[in-house]
């Protein structure tokens, strides 16, 4: 430590811890006024131009928002994702910002500035205390769509180390200083549910969110420590913190390490095997650091939308091939799961979109994008023979086994003809998340190679629930006897036709879940990166038969608050 | 067109939630759909402009619901506030 930071005394300051663990590192003070967007006249045929790039910026934020809402469960979160795509979409919005382009001949950058600008001196006069948190919502969107319409984004040089201290920085942003190997993360603005927390979350980043005036009190270059359990920030640390902070840190990587090096085992010597689920590259020092033994659940969906689209035939292959690259193990990709709204063709509003065209529903109709898909996938299996699975979304009926099949048979020969390795052995499962598939589980496994259960949309499917719906969300009952019952028919099919299975839900990175899962005989399980020591910690502790009895018990109790206290009785008393 | 007068009932008035059921709703219908209360006039399938109108308690408001649906969906609305937005008082 150089003289001049060790005169200066140790600062605290005070925020919400969101992120995982301690960071320590030199500040990157990121601090852009929010942008003063000068009203420049544009000529009229640059009219059409520029309310386009409105509509597109739009277009790319919602997408990027409602990507985002689909991976939440928690329900205030979801509720202040959905309360900005409401803004997003306010029709009173686009009228202002189509009027200022096209009467007054300003340019889209000022048009959006001045009509987020009116709307907020409008509600800053309405003089309501309840809406200060959508003043932060305003101008935050506001700042993010000019950002896009401008190709902005903040060319600050991160480097490994570094601790970034922002007012608030886009999830794109996050992932792109993530790669860079950044330490840590202070916001001024967002709260525990904004984007940057949450992605920062689940790339295991240490993160304090809501520290007033961050980027006025801290200077560049100072050294800082997070900690995100306690959401203390620490400027200047004297020697004695530093110390402890350390070590601290240290004792924590230890204990990951520790449990990386261990065999998966039940008490009693039961293997079992924990992966990892994950949608960025960015992802993948997380997977190594936690010990997962592959990618049990690649998400693509993100190659589709936001910023940063890969649609393209070679673009998945170099996606595809950095995730391979970057792990050992088995690797399962899920075909892309998205709905009808989120193409570009058939934009037709669904009343029931969950019940809908959406999964193998849709890849089937849009071959071009499930052929380009198979094919970049297969191109990249030749390379790594063995480790890639092909995972079929939303199947409900056994036609579209029969049509799946037959598309990556088309995509094999396209691909072989080509010239290309193809690895002839690739294996092909379903998602059991529709409970016709669950309750006819072993005649589905007969077709395929393995099976994955995916626990969330099984739960909606088999409970009526509609997850954003927060009027019923108490019904969302992740461990209701009746979901857990098809759990176990699909087990027992999947083991009676000798066809794999996993689980790649939500269930199987929380402890509940967990015991259950294992106690009923499915020792596959997928979840974020880091559940995965404290789950691994759980089902190292007991033997398998400790969690089979639970799991008898769970499928003969009748309600998920029975199934819950069952497991308290059974794991925590001890 | 047709008008009804309706207070708002619910005791923490038409903050973040109930104003996003309430477009929500509105925006489900065909039909033209805007707010009067004390002077001002918003368009009620607008979020900024139930906002802005801060209605607390007790607020009186005059809604304006214009097109081919406007039966059904004055009464869908009338119901969303008749019944405090479905929420128990917290």
């Amino acid at each position: 430590m150089n003289a001049d930071i060790a005169d200066t005394k140790e600062k605290h300051f005070n925020g919400r811890g969101v992120g995982v663990g301690v960071g320590i590192g030199k500040s990157v003070v990121i601090d852009i006024e929010s942008a003063e967007v000068e009203p420049n006249s544009i000529s009229e045929k640059d009219v059409e131009t520029h309310k386009k790039k409105f509509s597109k910026a739009n277009k790319g934020l919602t997408e990027e928002l409602e990507l985002l809402a689909k991976e939440l469960t928690d329900k205030s979160t979801r509720e202040i994702i959905e309360a900005q795509l409401q803004i997003i979409q306010d029709p009173e919005i686009e009228k202002s910002v189509s009027a200022i382009i096209e009467e007054k001949l300003l340019t889209v950058e000022y048009a959006i500035y001045s009509t987020y600008c009116k709307f907020i001196e409008r509600l800053k006069e309405s003089g309501s205390e309840l809406f200060k948190q959508r003043i932060v919502d305003l101008e935050d969107i506001r700042d993010r769509l000019i950002a896009i319409v401008c190709n902005h984004t903040h060319k600050h040089p991160v480097k490994k180390g570094d601790v970034v201290v922002a007012k608030d920085i886009s999830p794109t942003e996050l992932v792109a200083f993530y790669e860079k190997g950044m330490a840590g993360l202070v916001m001024e603005k967002g709260g525990p549910t904004s984007h940057a927390a949450i992605i920062a979350k689940s790339l295991g980043l240490p993160c304090v969110v809501s520290v007033k005036k961050a980027t006025k009190n801290i200077d560049a270059g100072e050294q800082l420590i997070l900690d995100s359990e306690s959401g203390m920030l620490i400027c200047h640390p004297d020697k004695e913190t530093l110390k402890s902070y350390r070590k601290k840190q240290k004792d924590r990587l230890k204990l990951s390490a520790r449990k990386c090096r261990e065999v998966f085992e039940t008490k009693d010597g039961h293997p079992y095997q924990l992966l990892a689920n994950i949608e960025f590259e960015a992802e993948l020092p997380k997977v190594a650091e936690h010990g997962a033994r592959g990618i049990g659940l690649l998400r693509t969906e993100s190659l589709l939308f936001g910023s940063r689209i890969r649609k393209g035939q070679e673009d998945q292959e170099v996606f595809y091939s950095h995730i391979l690259e970057g792990t050992e193990g088995p690797v399962t990709i899920r075909l892309f799961d998205v709905g009808g709204d989120k193409t570009t063709t058939r934009a037709s509003k669904e009343d029931n979109p969950f019940l809908g065209w959406r999964g193998i529903r849709l890849l089937l109709d849009e071959k071009q994008l499930l052929q380009n898909q198979l094919k970049a996938i297969l191109k990249v299996s030749g390379k790594y023979p063995g480790r890639i699975k092909v995972l079929v979304p939303m199947v409900s009926v056994m036609d579209e086994v029969d049509s799946i099949k037959k598309e990556l048979e088309e995509a094999r020969e396209a691909v072989t003809s080509e010239g290309y390795a193809v690895d002839e052995g690739i294996q092909l499962g379903l998602m059991v998340e529709v409970p016709s598939v669950a309750i006819s589980a072993r005649k589905f496994a007969r077709e395929v190679d393995f099976l994955s259960i995916g626990t969330n949309d099984l739960t909606q499917y088999t409970m009526a629930v509609d997850r954003g719906n927060e009027r019923i969300s108490a019904l969302f009952q992740h461990y209701h006897p009746s979901v857990l019952q098809l759990i176990k028919t699909t087990q027992e099919g999947a083991t009676e036709e000798g066809a794999d299975l996993s689980v790649c839900g939500e269930l199987a990175g929380d402890p509940v879940g967990v015991a259950f899962l294992i106690g009923a005989g499915i020792s596959d399980l997928s979840m974020l990166p880091h559940s995965i020591p404290e789950i691994a910690d759980l089902l190292s502790s007991f033997t398998k038969k400790e969690f089979e009895a639970f799991a008898e018990s769970a499928l003969n109790s009748s309600s998920d608050k029975q199934v819950k206290e069952l497991f308290e009785k059974s794991f925590c008393q001890k | 067109m047709i008008k009804k007068k309706v207070t708002i009932k619910n005791s923490a008035g038409l903050h973040a939630r109930p104003s996003a059921q309430l477009v929500k709703l509105a925006s489900k219908y065909k039909s033209d759909f805007f707010i009067h209360s004390y002077g001002y006039r918003v368009n009620g399938k607008s979020i900024l402009g139930v906002m802005t109108l801060a209605a607390e308690h007790g607020a009186e408001l005059e809604l304006e619901v214009d097109g081919s649906d406007e039966e059904e969906a004055l009464t869908a609305i009338e119901k969303l506030i008749e019944d405090k937005f479905g929420m128990d008082e917290e």
